[in-house]
């Protein structure tokens, strides 16, 4: 969820600086950027003090180099490759079964009312369980094994690209097929040059919340099912025997996973949709 | 005539299918009750956590810790996003970790959580007020800086005083963005919350759930299935009703 | 009402045999909520291959749905329409709609944007984009043709419009109001430059126009059209490439403006 960019990312604006004695520019430009460490490095200052008061403190906040030697370990282990392509490997897996599914049936719902009308509401229904509201159910029918996980993640990236590109082919606009009409293109260039054109913007936008849903949920079921490999159940079983260090590397790698997953398809919408005046 | 059949009638034929195969696949040599009950079977199992408080309990801890984490990070959230928009140094110092912290997943900090809080309520709580904090501060933040410099030059044209240029610019034209992260905030902090007691709680519907599960209790399972979601749904409509009323001078 | 319009008499030597149309009581109404709105009654119009119509009239009199009709979007209630003596019956390739709007698609570039209009024809792709190119350069729009339509100013994203209106080398070229979105001098330029493609490609035009002016500097006849009905029809006696001044048009252009004030 928090992997959706509703925030610009240069958001932060420099204070004025008084010119007197003017520094380089690069100086300049480093310690503005610089400040935006201070929080992160005073924290985790503030962590590893917490470590040294007393035994019961270190069980909670462990201090720094063991974290660090925590990393060096499932570096060269190959844990942490192992647990991170399997992560990612669930996601795009249920990204591509779920996703592909939500834009069929979103392109048939907004194409035949009757499609709609029989599937719409019924889905709209489902919709309101919670990501992991269903965990227990799948569980029960399908035991903990990769089976239920793929089905969870595939149903998180269902839902959001269902209700885009329904939105994005519903959108298609009347003067755009009249000159389809008038120009006599053929039912699949009308498809490809003017309903698909028109629903690709909401399709990537879906594409992007279906990420990040299929990555949250991926983390989740490994999560809560604590099977198999993942970062999900490294996490798990980290916390089970109580071991900090790499519970916050998994924390971190997460989240640096996420980021550049959503990157990745950013660039790939911004070359996607070169035509539109704004990205 | 039939086109009215057709809108009504049409929706209900997949739900009427599903319910048909159900009912035909539990009745006399059905499948096991592990694995699936009759709709008759849930609604006993619903009357009967019902009749004995046990649902009442659950949904009572459940909400209490949905609202206090909430307002708790909610709060949190509505001030950080107004400092981040209005102080250029709180930005500097404070938005580059933001956007980092923001990057990970509520789900992904449980287990941090709870190694450090325990498994008792302080967990669920900080869990339920993370998940609400960020959209609510990143909506927060945008209404404040979506002001637009016309309006304020408008106002200042006109002379308008603080007070009024406080009343009926800054208030109207942020509450839109600020109600529509509030909703955001209580449906993701329910997502979450469900996840965490899933994992780790004495009550709660999560809690019934996973108990369910684990002794094969089917019907119980699928209430908490559907309360989770009845739950999710009214939160989200409830608070689009709220805007709706507060926002009567939006199109659309 | 029905009028036949003589062929045109300049240049009759090299006046096209095909383009031809005959419009006989034609009758178009919309169901508005189960409610009749009559557009157009009895409408009669013979136009002869290659000429240059003109139509004048005020909004809502049905000037775009008596185009709409021609070009096949709309079916009329009652009576015909005849392209060389053939049926309308829905859109083709002989007939060219220009829209006010340019409604280029905004997701293709200039030179893609043309291509599509020729996508029912079997040419090799590399013949395709030679003719585009051409017909960029009979336009005005040589080196635009990567360009998105946002990059485009309106009478450029127009005379793409047109360009891909030509492409399929349709005998009838139907323009409504294509200039009347652009500013003075772009509008008074791209009236030449529309002269100018008329007396190269000789195929059949009609235009629909708010501006008098236009109308006549482009038209070989002038339909003044009154609320469902052909008013007048005017023969523009002067020869192209006409000249804005000629003297033969003021009177035409106060009789226009009169039964426009009437109607
Ligand atoms: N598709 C339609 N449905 C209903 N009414 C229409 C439709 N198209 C045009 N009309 C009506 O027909 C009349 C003539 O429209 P139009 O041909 O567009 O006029 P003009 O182009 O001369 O301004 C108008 O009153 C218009 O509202
Ligand atoms: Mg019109």
């Amino acid at each position: 969820m928090s992997l959706i960019a509703e925030f610009p990312p240069n958001f932060v604006h420099a204070d004025r600086i008084d010119d007197h004695d003017p520094p380089p520019a690069w100086l300049v430009a480093l310690v503005k950027r610089a400040r935006g460490l201070l929080l992160p490095v005073l924290l985790a200052g503030l962590w590893h003090w917490a470590s040294t008061i007393d035994a019961s403190t270190a069980y909670a906040f462990v201090p720094l180099d063991q974290i660090g030697d925590r990393l060096l370990l499932l570096l060269s282990s190959g844990e942490l490759a192992v647990n991170a392509g399997s992560s990612l490997g669930r996601a795009l897996t249920g990204l591509a079964l779920g996703g592909l599914s939500g834009i069929v049936l979103g392109s048939l719902m907004a194409g035949f009312p009757m499609v709609e009308r029989l599937f719409g509401p019924l889905l709209q229904a489902f919709r309101q369980v919670p990501l992991l509201g269903w965990l227990p159910l799948v569980g029960l029918w399908l035991g903990s094994g990769e089976g239920a996980k793929q089905l969870l993640v595939a149903v998180a990236a269902f839902h959001p690209l269902l209700l885009n590109s329904y939105e994005g082919f519903a959108q298609a606009e009347k003067k755009h097929l009249e000159v389809g009409r008038v120009l006599m293109l053929s039912r699949w260039r009308t498809f490809r040059f003017i309903l698909l054109p028109t629903a690709l913007p909401s399709i990537l936008t879906g594409i992007g919340q279906a990420l990040a849903f299929a990555w949250i949920s991926t983390i989740g079921v490994e999560l809560l099912f604590g099977t198999g490999a993942g970062l999900g159940s490294l996490m798990h079983t980290a916390q089970m025997a109580g071991d900090m260090g790499v519970v916050v590397l998994c924390v971190v790698a997460i989240g640096l996973m996420g980021y550049g997953l959503n990157l990745i398809l950013s660039l790939v919408r911004a070359r996607l949709l070169r035509w539109r005046v704004t990205g | 005539m039939p086109s009215i059949l057709h809108r009504r009638l049409l929706p209900l034929v997949v739900p009427g299918l599903i319910l048909a195969a159900w009912i035909g696949a539990t009745s006399g040599e059905g499948a096991p009750l592990q694995v699936l009950v009759p709709p008759s079977a849930v609604i006993d199992g619903f009357n009967e956590l019902l009749s004995s408080g046990e649902l009442a309990d659950h949904l009572r801890a459940s909400l209490w810790r949905l609202l206090t984490g909430f307002a708790i990070g909610a709060s949190l959230g509505l001030g950080f996003g107004i400092l981040l928009a209005r102080s250029a140094l709180v930005a500097a110092y404070t938005g580059p970790f933001f956007q980092a912290v923001r990057q990970v997943p509520s789900i992904a900090f449980l287990p941090m959580l709870i190694l450090l809080l325990g498994v008792d309520e302080g967990f669920k709580l900080a869990i339920v007020a993370k998940a609400a904090f960020f959209p609510v501060a990143l909506a927060t933040h945008d209404g404040v800086k979506g002001i637009s410099k016309g309006w304020l030059e408008v106002a200042a044209i006109y002379r308008l005083s603080p007070v009024r240029v406080l009343l009926r610019l800054i208030l109207p034209a942020t509450v839109p963005p600020v109600l529509t992260g509030l909703r955001l905030g209580l449906t993701r902090a329910w997502i979450v919350l469900v996840a965490a007691e899933l994992m780790a709680a004495e009550n709660g519907i999560g809690q019934m759930m996973e108990m369910g599960r684990q002794m094969f209790r089917i019907d119980t399972v699928m209430v908490g299935v559907a309360l989770t979601g009845l739950i999710g749904f009214a939160l989200d409509q409830g608070f689009r009703l709220a805007e709706r009323r507060l926002v009567r001078w939006k199109t659309a | 009402m029905n009028a036949i319009i003589d062929p045109r008499s300049v240049q009759a030597d090299s006046a096209p045999h095909t383009g031809g149309l005959a419009i006989r009581h034609v009758d178009k109404s919309f169901d508005i909520d189960g409610r009749k709105l009559s557009v157009l009654e009895d409408v009669s119009l013979t136009i002869a291959p290659g000429q240059f119509v003109s139509i004048v009239g005020a909004s809502g009199c049905g000037k775009s749905t008596l185009l709409r009709l021609i070009a096949g979007l709309e079916r009329q209630n009652r009576g015909d329409i005849l392209l060389d003596g053939v049926p309308v019956a829905g859109p083709g390739l002989d007939r060219g709609l220009i829209f006010q709007d340019h409604r280029l698609f905004p997701w293709l570039t200039v030179e893609q944007n043309v291509l599509l209009a020729l996508s029912n024809s079997d040419e090799a792709a590399a013949d395709k984009r030679v003719r585009v190119a051409s017909l960029l350069t009979l336009v005005g729009l040589d080196g635009f043709a990567q360009a998105f339509p946002h990059q485009l100013s309106g009478g450029m994203a127009q005379r793409a419009a047109i360009a891909r209106a030509l492409a399929p080398e349709p005998q009838v070229l139907l323009l409504d109001e294509p200039l009347g979105a652009l500013d003075a001098l772009t509008r008074l330029r791209l009236q030449s430059e529309l002269q100018r493609i008329w007396l190269t490609r000789r195929s059949t035009m009609i235009m629909v126009t708010h501006d008098v002016d236009e109308a006549l500097f482009l038209g070989d006849v002038i339909v003044v059209m009154q609320p469902g009905r052909i008013a007048r029809i005017l023969h523009v006696p002067a020869p192209h490439p006409r000249d804005r001044a000629d003297p033969s048009l003021a009177p035409l252009k106060a009789e226009i403006l009169s039964l426009l004030h009437a109607g």
